[in-house]
């Protein structure tokens, strides 16, 4: 089967897909392909880009033929490793295209955060493959936006909500606990595969060594010179939802040992004077690259980011245990220290920013909040207090993921650039 | 040594230049769409004056990427910079420019701490108070009572919303000085949030085209409960400053 018999076959609208997808090409090949002194192992996740809708959606529907199901998240919490053990396939699919933004407000509030408006697009046009392969969608209650449109996609795909507590005390681990459970018996249910000590060992064991190896990649980044630009890793990140845990972890340390090599030999991507950035806030679904790209093209580089689409997704791993009940407690355990802003009080992530920026070396902070994202939106008044404490320059930026403010954007970023190096 | 900073704005394109270290030519000529165009006429207005091009050459301001030559600074360094060389001791500058605010907070030596600008519309920026004063088709004298009169509260801060509230309260037939005022004082307010979200400010430098308009000034006072310092030509300091970092 072509790409177009699968897509045709997944009930997608051909001619609008084609439309969607007809600019991509240039645009990787000017931001990505493009550019000098990219590691080698690049090729790997170059190649899956390429093929961004064919390569991996091909390998799912052929699990579906086999009797496996496909699951669609769209938060880090979610723990995958549940249904990696069952034999289904966990896809991440919050989307970054302003492309579906206007069909999602067909059902959703203009005032409402793009992330959610364009996921909600992809499904009511129906050019997300993945989206057409799922069998359901896992949703959270991590804001408000999100937590009332699962209402409305249900429509459209049936959509399992877990729901994340809003605090960290013992009686929110214990619902937590209780969630990641009935998730469980849930994924059981429709696989019909019941979870063992030997396959949920393995599915432990096959995320964390998918989060092992991309910290394994953020943890490179600390040397100067940078020995890859922060855009190729967001790409990395950004793609971790979707691929195939075992071969991606397997191509990250490939490139971690290609990384290895130039940092013995002190290659750079840039300049060892360039600013070096962390960014914060909010996820940058792919393909939103539009941070990445302008910090970069302004003679930056990005040294980490402190989001969904970075350290949230790959910090701390599960700790093993030796039976079933033990493990799902584990797994429910590991997701509570990760520090996003729908929790409250909030500090932990505080103190994640202030480790990252010194372990990183952060010349400067950037803040990023897509458009009407309450929770990472007020929260930053305190990561700009805390960066004025620990007297470390400091920028907030909103947008969301249409092109016109590439300007305004950049004007702040120079400026921000300009004031490290004055 | 001749040093030329052009600030390249969406309203006006400003030149300044110094020779060494003084000021021997300033002009703002409208940037009608075309700031690019009108840096080069100002440029040739100079050589016409002094016979040579100046040696150093900053461009700044939104057009500052398509200028055909000069080393290219952010309006942000140049404002600093610019409104540090009148008022070295004050830390805030807040400027009004066509398209965006921006607050600037600097050092004791000049050097830019912290910024921020205004979101991508043009509410609160010299932009959205040109679009409703022309509407009102104001005489000097109906400007003049302003100042006297009791400001008629305007809530709606988006350009296109707030003409059409001050459209209603004319028809109503509430007097022209009393929107005027109102539309100063909600103005203000805005703008006075704006700098406190960054710091407060005892003394806080105003530039920008919108550093003209008076009766702001006086709002903006009112607001901040401090004064506010205006450099002679309000709209120069960012092109001067990009002349002294040339």
């Amino acid at each position: 089967m072509d790409n177009r018999e699968l897509w045709a076959a997944l009930g997608m609208d051909l001619e609008k897909h084609d439309d969607f997808l007809a600019p991509v090409p240039a645009i990787f090949t000017s931001l990505f392909l493009d550019r000098p002194n990219r590691p080698k192992a690049m090729g790997y996740f170059d190649m899956i880009v390429g093929d961004v809708h064919g390569i991996r959606v091909h390998e799912l529907y052929a699990m579906k033929e086999a009797g496996a199901k496909v699951f669609s998240t769209f938060c880090v919490y979610v723990p995958e490793e549940i249904v990696v053990a069952t034999g289904s396939a966990s896809i991440g699919l919050c989307a970054g295209a302003q492309y579906t933004v206007s069909s999602g407000e067909k059902v959703l509030p203009r005032n409402l955060c793009p992330l959610i408006k364009s996921t909600m697009g992809f499904k009511l046009d129906r050019i997300c493959p993945y989206f057409q392969v799922s069998d359901w969608v896992i949703g959270e209650t991590t804001c408000d936006g999100k937590k009332k449109a699962w209402e409305i996609l249900n429509e459209h795909i049936p959509t399992y909500v877990m729901d994340l507590p809003q605090k960290k005390d013992s009686k929110d681990a214990r619902l937590w606990e209780e969630e990641v459970r009935e998730f469980a018996s849930f994924i059981e249910r429709e696989t019909q595969v019941d979870l063992t000590t030997e396959n949920l060992t393995s599915g432990i064991q096959k995320i964390n060594n998918k989060r092992q190896a991309l910290q394994r990649l953020a943890n490179l980044r600390k040397h100067n010179p940078a020995p890859i630009h922060g855009l190729d890793v967001l790409l990395i990140n950004q793609l971790s939802f979707f691929d195939d845990p075992v071969r991606f972890a397997a191509q990250v340390n490939a490139l971690c040992d290609e990384l290895d090599v130039r940092v013995k030999e002190g290659f750079g991507v840039a300049p060892v004077d360039a600013p070096r950035i962390l960014v914060t806030g909010t996820p940058q679904p792919l393909p939103a690259w539009k941070l990445h790209a302008l910090i970069e093209q302004a003679g930056a580089v990005v040294v980490g980011e402190e989001t969904c689409t970075g350290e949230r997704y790959y910090k701390n791993v599960t700790e093993p245990a030796d039976n079933v009940s033990d493990m799902l407690a584990n797994i429910a355990k590991r997701p509570l220290k990760v520090n996003c802003a729908c929790f409250t009080p909030n500090q932990g992530r505080m103190e994640d920013i202030s480790f990252m920026a010194e372990n990183l070396k952060a010349d400067a902070v950037i803040d990023f909040t897509l458009q009407f994202c309450q929770t990472y939106g007020v929260e930053s008044y305190f990561v700009g207090k805390e960066m004025e404490k620990k007297k470390i320059p400091f920028l907030r930026l909103e947008s969301d993921f249409s092109e016109e403010d590439q300007g305004q954007l950049l004007t702040r970023i120079e400026a921000l650039i300009e004031m490290i190096r004055a | 040594m001749r040093q030329a900073g052009l600030d390249l704005g969406s309203v006006n394109t400003k030149l300044v230049v110094l020779e060494n270290g003084e000021r021997v030519f300033s002009q703002v000529l409208p940037s009608r769409f075309d700031s690019v165009q009108a840096g080069i006429t100002l440029l040739k207005a100079y050589v016409e004056e002094h016979g040579e091009k100046p040696e150093k050459l900053v461009v700044t301001g939104y057009g500052r990427v398509n200028f055909p030559e000069g080393r290219v600074i952010t309006e942000i360094t140049c404002q600093g910079k610019g409104c540090h060389a009148y008022f070295p001791d004050y830390a805030y500058i807040l400027d009004l420019g066509g398209q965006d605010a921006k607050v600037i907070k600097k050092s004791a030596e000049g050097k830019i701490i912290q910024f921020i600008m205004n979101d991508k519309c043009a509410a609160g920026t010299g932009r959205f108070l040109d679009v409703i004063l022309k509407g009102l088709d104001l005489t000097s004298e109906e400007l003049d009572l302003a100042t006297e009169a009791k400001p008629m509260p305007i809530n709606s801060m988006c350009t296109v919303f707030a003409e059409s509230e001050v459209i209603t309260m004319l028809a109503k037939g509430i007097p022209k000085p009393e929107v005027i005022a109102g539309l100063f004082k909600s103005t203000a307010k805005r703008l006075a949030n704006f700098v406190e979200s960054v710091g407060h400010p005892e003394c806080l430098i105003f530039t920008g085209g919108g550093a003209h308009y008076t009766l702001l000034v006086r709002f903006l006072e009112r607001e901040l409960k401090g004064n506010v310092v205006i450099p002679s030509e309000p709209e120069l300091t960012a092109a001067l400053g990009a002349a002294l970092l040339a």
